[in-house]
């Protein structure tokens, strides 16, 4: 939305803007897939060259979490990872995801009565759900097999992408059922409505801890974080959300990026 | 081949012909899913009633999680149009929702053109004139009109 007076006309910079972008993303996606194999959590020390604090904290939380999974630095990251980390628990849950399943399936009428619009929303609730029913821990061939399923499924952009515009739907719907008390999480002077719009449901954009709780109450699911920062102390401080829960997926968040946890 | 972006396009170029929105109307060409033309009638009671603007639509396998570019081929006089036809509307850029379907796209884009944002000019002129001579800016838009019966 920016324009630039040149030779008397007006430049539309939005499109030089939109070009360098892509070409950044085209980099970021040619050297990472979007969900990796699992990884020990050593491999994180070469990105900090030594970092007396950073080596310190890589090596306690080593101490509790087996494996990572890295995830695309792409802006969804929080979405893919939770979205990754809590199917993968459901496979060894059968009657937790077939709680889950029923929660999918109804969800989409609750998100049309709160407005958002039918026709596109059936098309992206249609993918959630294929998505869901491929990795059934009650289908035949075992823990394994759904684990594989769910791997090359997170890694199919289009599948992918359709199941994070679907959970930022839901954390959108969560946002505006619950606006009075989302509202305080709001800095300036945004309203939820504002917020949902540009913050939430646009592909790409980084998650918030208000993200977070939104979308962790709406679904039931336990969620903690551990930060992974520059502050002092050899101690990582971890984060449950919503507080108080029980959790079940376990995110790494370091400074504008969440990766996948494995406890011990 | 089929990829989602093709098969959501093919939805929406059902909808809109079983359920076309009043003033717009939009079709793939002949060989390209990716590349659709538009027309969108200027709204009654503006300056741009009568008009027929044509744009172009050009998506990428992105979509819908990423907006499609959208440009008008008619030259049209408007705050929040470039020279070069590009549109400046917030939902074509940082609030894209991947909700959003060719027919909202073509209906927001109607309405910006009875209600234009001066406050973010892609023509400093129109802009101007927009808020402060609005005779000469309806003269300005309704020679863009007539403009748009001969292209």
């Amino acid at each position: 939305m920016e324009s630039v007076e040149q030779d008397g006309e007006q430049v539309n910079r939005d499109d030089l803007i939109l070009q360098q972008q892509r070409e950044i993303e085209r980099e970021i996606s040619d050297s990472t897939p979007l969900v990796s194999d699992q990884l020990p959590l050593t491999c994180l020390t070469a990105e900090y060259d030594g970092d007396a604090v950073f080596t310190a904290k890589i090596q306690t939380l080593a101490s509790k979490y087996k494996y990572m999974r890295r995830t695309r630095p792409d802006g969804n990251c929080f979405f893919r990872a939770f979205a990754y980390s809590y199917l993968e628990w459901l496979i060894s849950n059968k009657a937790a995801y077939d709680k889950f399943r029923s929660i999918a399936e109804t969800s989409k009428d609750k998100l049309i009565q709160l407005g958002f619009p039918s026709f596109t929303l059936e098309d992206f609730h249609g993918t959630f759900m294929e998505v869901i029913n491929r990795v059934n821990p009650h289908n035949p061939g075992g823990v394994e097999k759904n684990q594989n399923e769910l791997h090359t499924i997170f890694n199919e952009q289009g599948y992918s992408d359709y199941v994070i515009v679907y959970l930022r739907l839901m954390t959108s719907g969560k946002l505006q059922e619950d606006a009075e008390f989302y509202q305080h999480f709001i800095e300036g002077d945004m309203t939820i409505e504002e917020f949902r719009h540009q913050e939430v449901e646009p592909m790409f954009k980084e998650s918030d801890h208000i993200h977070i709780i939104a979308l962790s109450s709406a679904l039931g699911v336990g969620v903690r974080v551990e930060y992974l920062d520059r502050a002092e102390g050899g101690t990582v401080k971890a984060h449950d959300f919503p507080e108080g829960a029980q959790p079940m997926v376990f995110l790494i968040y370091r400074p504008g990026h969440y990766d996948i946890l494995y406890p011990n | 081949m089929s990829t989602p972006a093709r098969r959501r396009l093919m939805r929406d170029f059902k909808r809109l012909q079983e359920d076309p929105p009043t003033g717009v109307s939009g079709a793939p060409t002949d060989n390209n899913i990716m590349i659709w033309n538009a027309v969108i009638f200027g709204p009654h009671d503006t300056p741009f009633e009568d008009g027929t603007f044509k744009l172009t639509i050009e998506f990428t396998e992105e979509y819908p999680n990423k907006p499609p570019t959208v440009r008008f081929v008619s030259k049209v006089f408007h705050p929040n149009v470039y020279a070069d036809g590009g549109i400046c509307l917030d939902i074509l850029q940082n609030r894209w929702s991947p909700t959003y379907d060719v027919s909202a796209i073509l209906t927001s884009i109607q309405s910006l053109l009875s209600d234009p944002n001066p406050n973010s000019p892609a023509n400093s002129t129109a802009a101007q004139l927009y808020k402060e001579n609005r005779r000469e800016y309806e003269k300005r838009v309704k020679a863009c009109v007539e403009q748009s019966f001969i292209d």
